[in-house]
Order: C-alpha cells, then sequence, then structure tokens
C-alpha cells in the first residue's frame, strides 16, 4: 500500500509518501501501530489527522489493503 | 447538472464564460484572492498544496449534493495550488441556477463544506521581499526534497543529487492545454479522468446464444425477440420466454442468464436447453468500472492504451502538457557534417542527431543551427532566431571540445536573459554541465563529448523535461551487477553506461559496457541504463546491488 503525507506531515516524517506491504489487511489500529513505529513524530499529530482510502474520507471499520493509496489528511485550510 | 472542476498551478483565468445553458437566469461568481497577511504578518504569497485526485473528487462530490439540495443547473470550481501572490485569485467559483437566491445559498455553503473537508493547505507564507520566481516545491502531486536548503553560489560544484533537485525545483510545470485526442500522444495528462459513467453501462451477452431468466426451470422456451451487438431493446421477459442474443448484444432487462447457443436445440422459434451451465455469460453492467473511478491519474503519459481509454470514456480533449518549443545549438569549429570527411583535429558531429533521436520520445517542435566558435558572429546569427523569451521553452546548447566552450555558452546564456543556477557537477562524464533559467525557460550547455552529452542529457534534461511537461522526473531502481564493473577510484561520482534487462529471478541485471573516456561513442548504441558509482568506489564485483538510472529515452 502507498501511503502519502501532506502539509506538516511531510515534516514531521521527512517525506511525501512511503510505501508498506503489510501480509494482511489493517484495520484503523494496526495501521497506525505501523505508522507510528516507523514515524513516532505522527503521534502528536494523530489526535487531528483523518484517513482516506483510495481517494475518500476512510470509515471507522474501514480495511486497508496492499491495493489501497492511504493518505493522511492534516486539516485542512483551502479556499 | 453540469460540473467542472480543476486544479491548476498556474494563474485563474481574469474572464471565463457561463455555461451554454438555456434555463439559467443567474450566474454567479466567486473568486478567493490571497490577502496581504497572514496571522498578522505582511505576506507577499501563500504557498497551497493539494492532494490532487482526493480535492478534485471532494469538490465534485460537495458541488453534486448541494447543486441536488439547491436546485442548480451547472457548476464550475477552480482551486489554484503553488505559490500564489497576493490579490491573485486561490479559488474561483461559478454557479448557475434559475434564480439568484439558489445560487448564493449554494455557494456559501460550498466554500465552508470546502474548507472542512477538501484536502487542500495553505503550506506556508513568503514574507515581503521573498523572491517568488524561485518556488520550492510547485506542482501537482509531486514534492521536491531538500525543502528550504540554501542555495549554494553557482560556481559551486553540485553532487548529482543536488544538481537533480535543483532542476526539479527550477522547473516548475508549464501551463496546461486541451489538445483533441488526435495530438494528445506522448504528452503528460494533467488532469485525472474518472469514468463518466458504469462500464459496460448495461449488462451485455458474452456469447452468441439465448437470454432467459435466470431461475427459469422451463423447458421449452418461446423466442421472443432477436438482439444484435447494436440493439438497445429493453423489455421485462417472463417465464418461458426467451431472446436470441448476440455477442456483445446489450440485454433487454437484468437477473438474466444467457445459454450458449451449442447448448440448445432450436426447432422454428422454440428452443429446448439441452444443457444448463452455471455460468451466466454475462459480463455484467459496471463490472469494467464503476462511473466516477479514477481511469488515468494526473502525471500520466498518454501512450496508445491510454488514448484509447480517453476514446472508450468519451473524452476527446483532455488537459495535457503543451506542446515543447526546443531549440539546439550545436558549437565548435572543429565539428564537421557528418558527411564529410575530417582532416586531423576534426570530428563529425554527432550531438545534432543524438538530440535530434533524444527528442523523437516526446512531442516537441525542435529547431536546431549551429553555431561558429567566434562569439561575435555566434550573437549575429542566434539574433537572426528571433529567440524572444516567449519564443522557447528550452534551450540547448552543445559545447565544442575546445578550452573556452564553457564561458561561450555561459556568455551565450546570459546574453539571453538567463540566470545561470550552476555550471559544474561532481560527477564523471559531464563534469560541465551548465544550467540556467529565465522565468519558466530553462537553458543546458552540455559538454560536448558525445558520451558526456548522453549522460547529462539523461538524468539533466530529462528531469528537466519531466518536469516542465508535469510528468515523473527520472528515478533510480536497484540492480544486480551481472559483470564486473572495472574501475580505478574516482574521486567524482560516475554514471557508468550500462545494459539492463530483467534477470530470471525478476530482478535487474546490469552488464556495464565498455569505456574508456568521455569522448567514447561505441558504447552509446548499446547503453539502455547508467549504472551509479560512489566517489572513489573503484571495481564493483559481479553480483553487487548497485543504483541505476533506466533510460527512457533510448
Amino acid at each position: 500500500m502507498r501511503i502519502l503525507f501532506f502539509a506538516q506531515l511531510k515534516d514531521a516524517t521527512g517525506c511525501d509518501a512511503v510505501d508498506f506491504a503489510p501480509p494482511s489487511p489493517l484495520n484503523r489500529e494496526q495501521l497506525w501501530a505501523m505508522l507510528l513505529e516507523k514515524f513516532p513524530g505522527l503521534r502528536e499529530h494523530r489526535g487531528n489527522v483523518r484517513l482516506t482510502r483510495n481517494w475518500e474520507y476512510a470509515d471507522a471499520d474501514a480495511q486497508f489493503t496492499n491495493a489501497d493509496e492511504v493518505a493522511l489528511i492534516p486539516p485542512v485550510s483551502g479556499g | 447538472m453540469e460540473i467542472e472542476v480543476q486544479l491548476t498551478n498556474g494563474p485563474i483565468a481574469g474572464k471565463i464564460s457561463p455555461p451554454r445553458l438555456a434555463a439559467h437566469g443567474a450566474w454567479l461568481e466567486f473568486r478567493g484572492a490571497v490577502r496581504d497577511e497572514e496571522n498578522g504578518e505582511k505576506i507577499s504569497a501563500l504557498e497551497y498544496e493539494a492532494y490532487p485526485e482526493m480535492a478534485v473528487r471532494e469538490i465534485r462530490r460537495i458541488l453534486e449534493s448541494l447543486a441536488l439540495k439547491h436546485l442548480c443547473l451547472a457548476a464550475k470550481a477552480i482551486h489554484r495550488v503553488g505559490i500564489i501572490p497576493v490579490g491573485e485569485a486561490a479559488i474561483y467559483v461559478g454557479i448557475a441556477s434559475r434564480h439568484r437566491a439558489e445560487a448564493i445559498a449554494l455557494l456559501g455553503e460550498f466554500m465552508s463544506q470546502l474548507k472542512q473537508g477538501v484536502p487542500i493547505w495553505k503550506r506556508r507564507a513568503l514574507p515581503v521581499g521573498a523572491r517568488l520566481s524561485q518556488p520550492q516545491h510547485v506542482g501537482m502531486g509531486e514534492h521536491v526534497g531538500n525543502i528550504g536548503r540554501a542555495a549554494a553560489g553557482t560556481t559551486a560544484l553540485r553532487s548529482l543529487d543536488e544538481a537533480m533537485s535543483e532542476i526539479i525545483s527550477r522547473c516548475p510545470p508549464l501551463p496546461a492545454v486541451r489538445a483533441p485526442l488526435a495530438e494528445a500522444f506522448g504528452r503528460v495528462l494533467r488532469e485525472t479522468i474518472c469514468a463518466p459513467e458504469d462500464l459496460p453501462p448495461v449488462d451485455r451477452s458474452t456469447r452468441d446464444g439465448y437470454a432467459i431468466l435466470t431461475n427459469d426451470d422451463s423447458e421449452n422456451f418461446q423466442i421472443v425477440d432477436t438482439l444484435h451487438a447494436a440493439d438497445w431493446k429493453p423489455r421485462q421477459l417472463k417465464s418461458g420466454e426467451a431472446v436470441r442474443v448476440a455477442t456483445g448484444a446489450s440485454l433487454p432487462c437484468e437477473n438474466l442468464r444467457v445459454v450458449m447457443q451449442e447448448n440448445v436445440e432450436r426447432t422454428g422459434d422454440q428452443i429446448r436447453i439441452m444443457r444448463r451451465e452455471t455460468a451466466a455469460n454475462i459480463s455484467f453492467h459496471g463490472e469494467d468500472l464503476r462511473a466516477g473511478e479514477p481511469l488515468l491519474r494526473a502525471g500520466a503519459k498518454l501512450d496508445a492504451g491510454a488514448l484509447a481509454l480517453l476514446a472508450t470514456a468519451g473524452n476527446v480533449n483532455p488537459l495535457v502538457s503543451p506542446r515543447l518549443r526546443i531549440v539546439h545549438f550545436t558549437t565548435g569549429d572543429e565539428i564537421i557534417p557528418p558527411d564529410q570527411t575530417p582532416r586531423p583535429g576534426q570530428i563529425r558531429d554527432s550531438n545534432w542527431f543524438l538530440i535530434r533521436g533524444l527528442l523523437q520520445y516526446i512531442p516537441c517542435d525542435l529547431t536546431q543551427a549551429h553555431l561558429p566558435e567566434n562569439f561575435e558572429q555566434a550573437k549575429c546569427l542566434v539574433s537572426t532566431f528571433s529567440l524572444e523569451p516567449s519564443a522557447f521553452d528550452l534551450l540547448l546548447v552543445s559545447g565544442g571540445a575546445s578550452v573556452g566552450e564553457k564561458d561561450f555558452t555561459r556568455a551565450l546564456l546570459e546574453m539571453l536573459g538567463f540566470e545561470i543556477v550552476f555550471s559544474q557537477i561532481n560527477l564523471r562524464p559531464g563534469r560541465p554541465l551548465i544550467f540556467g533559467v529565465n522565468g519558466s525557460r530553462a537553458a543546458f550547455g552540455l559538454p560536448g563529448n558525445p558520451l558526456s552529452h548522453f549522460v547529462c542529457f539523461h538524468f539533466a534534461v530529462a528531469t528537466a523535461l519531466a518536469r516542465l511537461t508535469g510528468g515523473e522526473p527520472p528515478k533510480f531502481l536497484r540492480g544486480q551487477l551481472a559483470e564486473k564493473l572495472d574501475d580505478k577510484p574516482c574521486p567524482r561520482e560516475t554514471l557508468w553506461p550500462a545494459k539492463w534487462e530483467i534477470g530470471p529471478d525478476a530482478t535487474a541485471r546490469l552488464r556495464p559496457l565498455a569505456w574508456a573516456n568521455s569522448g567514447n561513442v561505441a558504447c552509446l548504441a548499446l547503453a539502455n541504463a547508467l549504472v551509479r558509482v560512489p566517489a572513489n568506489r573503484g571495481s564493483v564485483e559481479t553480483g553487487a546491488e548497485v543504483d541505476f538510472l533506466p533510460l527512457k529515452y533510448s
């Protein structure tokens, strides 16, 4: 799965995208656990970050698979 | 309901036409501009960033739901990203409705929903006095490393990585254009194209046979209609009825199966099923694609398959990179045309054909000329090309092999208004590489030796071409040496010509090509990769893992 970081999360992780290949689909908790292990700097942002799966905000019970494009969306400020 | 959504890197047009709808009485337009202060500080610009695919979808989704709620007829939204100077619009919204009240209500709700859920960010504010011409990263979905690194002086020796990231940051994508499909081959798609409808749009038969209700256990069936591939005749089938269908025919209703003609016995307009299969023999509606799913993402290069897909989706005017206008000068008095026999000290010009050949891979208009080595004469000749800043996008100068080549190219670029970004890289071959920018135009002074020329084109010019068109810059991959790379330690990093292929274990395997000096042309015809050898490394053994650049233009 490809995971994208935007805005201040790029600074927190030092990159704009990362590829993971988890052996089986992950729920929200498992995905976060994996992310925080690799990027501890995301911890302070977690409360404000929304997850997306394939260009849509993910439901609470979403399963994230290897084929998905996932993004971490910090508070937006368009317009 | 007509909805158009765009993200753009450049200014939003000053005048945007309303949709041509007979019914609308109101056309409401809103532009949100960048204010001159942010958090109490005076600023000169804001830099916006977007998650482009999702931002476009979210804006469309919001507009669609609000249009239903407020009974609006058409809407258009454009959000600009990248660096936006104070006073210029970051967003444009146009809404058509029967009466003004609906459009005004929709606009208000749209803007508040946009600010809550559309993945677009104000990335940073540029203080007054910042140089707007040096975006640290501009682009839709492309981001550049080393943000904020202090610019080194133009004379400092650049590493390969530094040179590539400077080219990336100084060559923002040129404004996109709409091109007819017939002219779009090889261009870079600059918008994400979504399926306009389910594909296939209706259930279709995949066999020649007879359509019956899925659970119809009748033994004999009455044939009530015949459907060919182009027919569209909806009807509700009843038990005991069958419709003769051809492969590809649109089925008359849902909940059907198709019995292959080989499995029935036909008598007049009656059939009897001899063998029942489990397969429905139907390509179900939406099976290939659902409406709204992305077909092609922004940044995709439009090859033949992509054009076929756009044609299928009815998208005949995609937003793509413009056709590049490229000027190429060769220089050096020792260079003679290839049909002449060189005297001692002369060489045949190969760079002319090298550049011409490499540029066949991208849609461009190429102008080539040979310049005399005398700068005054060269200036005269260049002036006859009337190279106004608006007349080209990329300038390439192939240097002569003489001592003064660097000064010549540099003076030429400066005369044409280019700012020299760097003029040397710590690389073998290709140390004297010049890179300059003038507004949105880029220029390279390429070292004259054919191999240096080849190497510099593939990492430097190819990076600029990718950026200017909005495509993906060249990236190094990992591979394994299939043969020893025999070298003495060199204080500079090396890009070594090689031939790569996928090995039986699915890894990239590289064979280094024999290469003695930067004027060596023999390996040009074979190379399809450049292996990266770190400075002072010396030989690299067979089986070692290496970074390599696959050559896109070969």
